[in-house]
């Protein structure tokens, strides 16, 4: 493992209910690259982050480096709509004290707010208010709360309506910027990859391609991966 | 022995607001027919305590964390919530009781009845009862959390074990207020302050105050009202729930327009 690395995969492998999902996958995630996981429906992404995140059994190594912080974004909510949690609550879960926030936090809070360009208002709307871009900027701003040095991102632009999935992606890019935040995100959208990621790793239960984005997508392996009838980019 | 005064009153004070501070956390998590057959397990446990005549608050108590660790194990061996299992042995349970409880008891511990306790024994549960809502207002970031993002609050180590703690704060209580309210009428206790609150409230923090509020107004007034008019308590305070509970509903719709 070199010095950069945050996070080193070596031969991972994830059974479930005896069958293979994910087989003798290695990479390395450097500090402070966004590093894009692709692949089609069912080519173990998910399983992949949550191996990492010690939430799924698996064999090989997973090591991050010791003194790592890991935000988490998943993709939504886990509680139905109708539930009274306000967005302020969603972010007090990672705050010392659930009842009576400090003046720390909430000035910490405010911060988050402005970097994912979201109003104060919206600590007021419950979860279930909150559209497709404001819950993934929600969803940010509290991952970024623990001053992560990585992000774990999964397809963090699923649940956004059309035309703001630049938004989140430009936010994304600042993060990496200005604070040197590595980004490993799973996405479905090539263009993305191609701007705002250094690295890809193709995924169909096991590694495809691997490396630049401009080099490791030529056409045979994004055929492999999504099969025949695949989609290519053109370079404008 | 002449029974301390107002016991009643007491009981359905406290454990009114218990119910109340648990609920909102067993109905975020879809656990509300689960919670609701739970208290059906006590039923044996009233049984063998009156075979061998022992206070049957020990019976119940015993069967319920049983019961509560029963769920747990259930929930992590599937995905699934496994309602139908519990359905099944939850309801066996409650028919292996009405067989074994001699007739005359029946009906009090179907549906509650006006407790008479020693001092010490009414002490102890008013005391549970407030330690119990206490620990649901301490722990309620991590209830919430593990409910609003189950995946999210494991990565901040938050571990099954809450799942249980919770599971056991709703047996202990379920427990404190079968004598008053009964073994089928119990579990909803737990479920309507915390419906009422729902439709009402508008975060998670003003939603459990207001079901430990509704949770020990409504148990007061139902005994109150059964006092006065010679009705059984239980039925008596789930039907003014009920009734409050129809009353809050157009709130709710105001609040989602």
């Amino acid at each position: 493992m070199t010095d950069d690395a945050v996070l080193n995969v070596e031969d991972l492998s994830v059974t479930l209910d005896g069958l293979p999902v994910l087989q003798n996958v290695s990479f390395t995630l450097q500090q402070g690259e966004a590093f894009a996981v692709i692949g089609p429906n069912g080519a173990g992404k998910t399983v992949l982050f949550r191996a990492l995140l010690g939430l799924l059994p698996h064999t090989g190594l997973a090591r991050w480096r010791p003194d790592v912080k890991i935000g988490y974004v998943p993709q939504r909510f886990s509680v139905d709509r109708s539930a009274p949690i306000s967005a302020l609550e969603f972010f007090l879960l990672q705050s010392p004290n659930f009842w009576r926030p400090s003046a720390a936090f909430t000035n910490q809070l405010d911060q988050e707010l402005n970097l994912m360009g979201l109003h104060q208002s919206v600590l007021r709307k419950g979860l279930g208010e909150l559209s497709g871009g404001e819950t993934q900027r929600v969803l940010i701003a509290s991952a970024l709360l623990q001053k992560p040095s990585v992000l774990l991102l999964d397809e963090p632009t699923a649940a956004v309506d059309a035309g703001f999935e630049d938004t989140v992606y430009t936010l994304l890019h600042r993060v990496q910027t200005e604070r040197g935040t590595a980004l490993l995100l799973i996405s479905h959208d090539l263009s993305v990859v191609y701007r705002y990621a250094q690295r890809v790793l193709c995924l169909n239960k096991s590694v495809v391609c691997q490396g630049p984005p401009v080099e490791a997508l030529n056409p045979q392996a994004l055929a492999t991966l999504y099969g025949e009838a695949s989609f290519y980019h053109h370079e404008h | 022995m002449q029974p301390p005064p107002h016991t009643s009153f007491w009981i359905a004070l406290l454990v009114g607001i218990a119910s109340g501070s648990v609920g909102p956390f067993i109905l975020l998590r879809r656990m509300a027919l689960v919670g609701d057959a739970l208290s059906h397990v006590a039923l044996p446990g009233i049984a063998l305590a009156l075979i061998y005549r022992f206070d049957p608050f020990y019976g119940v108590i015993a069967f319920l964390i049983a019961a509560a660790f029963l769920v747990f194990w259930l929930e992590g061996r599937s995905r699934v919530p496994p309602d139908a299992i519990v359905g099944l042995l939850f309801t066996a349970s409650l028919a292996i009781g009405i067989l074994m409880i001699p007739n005359s008891d029946v009906i009090e511990s179907l549906f509650g009845a006006f407790p008479v306790l020693s001092l010490p024994l009414l002490l102890a549960i008013l005391l549970t009862a407030a330690v119990l809502s206490a620990l649901c207002f301490v722990l309620a970031k991590r209830f919430l959390f593990l409910i609003v993002s189950p995946d999210l609050a494991r990565v901040h180590g938050l571990g099954r074990g809450y799942d249980l703690a919770l599971l056991l704060i709703f047996a202990m209580i379920v427990a404190l207020g079968i004598k008053l309210v009964g073994t089928l009428l119990m579990g909803a206790l737990t479920i309507i302050p915390a419906s009422i609150a729902k439709n009402l409230a508008q975060s998670m923090r003003r939603y459990v105050i207001l079901s430990a509020i509704f949770g020990g107004a409504i148990s007061v007034a139902g005994v109150w009202v059964a006092e006065s008019f010679r009705f059984l308590p239980g039925p008596a305070i789930v039907l003014l729930g009920v009734g409050i509970f129809v009353v809050s509903l157009p709130f709710a719709r105001r609040k989602t327009a």
